[in-house]
């Protein structure tokens, strides 16, 4: 993902604004990391350039 | 969901088990959006499957387009034709005022529920009993993240029940209007163009 993806996203919880922490990059594209909500404090990741923004309890319980 | 009409339509998906691959219904919302966005406007496609249309509409008008699904294969397939992709839940980590067009093919079909089965792709193509299982949470969701002159597009079939979506639409402060419709043996396909009251 690109730094200005977090113009539009948010916590899915509070609907707070995210922190980016960057891991690895790639040019401007942000292969892995962290997106944390400084209001709740819950932390999403960023995965081969995609960030998981499923609340935490769907995040097991959603897969086949 | 029997045996029989599972292997059907599994058959008719090209035995894709994990991520919805593009239809006539998919075609049908590619060309009626492209119609409508503009290069400046952005958008966004939830519920992406694959990432074909999402990925027509940047090629075909240049807007900035970013896609969602609940599902990671998803997301990857998306992401592999180039376009912006978030694991996400329909609308909820969008901030308000986001998107200027947003547009979704929803699981449309009405599904008996003991003839469910267990998979990805039964997520992608189930509406649940009357087939408005996701097309409620968009219709209930997509003010919150719409800009001020945002439109969002949303693809049902006669199947869906033309006049319920209509009816939730209006609940949910949204007018409804058919910008383009296709004809098939057993259903129409409608994509309905939503926009706030004003």
């Amino acid at each position: 993902m690109k730094e200005s993806l977090l113009d539009i996203i948010c916590c899915p919880i509070d609907k707070h604004d995210l922190e980016l922490e960057v891991d690895e990059k790639d040019g401007d594209e942000i292969i892995s990391g962290t997106l944390t909500c400084p209001e709740c404090g819950e932390t999403y990741p960023i995965e081969d350039g995609i960030p998981n923004l499923l609340p935490p309890d769907m995040r097991d319980e959603v897969t086949a | 969901m029997t045996e029989n009409s599972k292997e059907r339509l599994a058959e008719r998906r090209g035995q894709e088990t994990q991520v919805y691959q593009p239809a006539e219904d998919s075609a049908l919302l590619a060309k009626a959006v492209c119609k409508a966005v503009r290069q400046s406007d952005r958008v966004h496609e939830i519920g992406t499957g694959s990432g074909w249309v999402a990925a027509q509409i940047a090629a075909e008008t240049g807007a900035s387009v970013t896609a969602s699904d609940i599902n990671p294969h998803a997301c990857r397939a998306a992401a592999d034709r180039g376009v912006q992709s978030i694991r996400a839940d329909m609308f909820g980590p969008f901030v308000d005022n986001a998107f200027d067009a947003v547009l979704f093919n929803p699981p449309y079909l009405p599904t008996d529920p003991d003839e469910e089965w267990d998979d990805w792709m039964e997520h992608a193509l189930s509406g649940g009993p009357d087939g408005r299982r996701l097309v409620v949470p968009f219709l209930t969701g997509l003010s919150r993240v719409l800009s001020a002159s945002g439109s969002g597009y949303l693809l049902i079939s006669s199947l869906t029940g033309y006049e319920a979506v209509e009816s939730i639409a209006a609940e949910n402060g949204l007018t409804v209007e058919s910008i383009h419709e296709q004809s098939f043996p057993f259903e129409t396909l409608f994509v309905l163009k939503l926009t706030r009251y004003s």
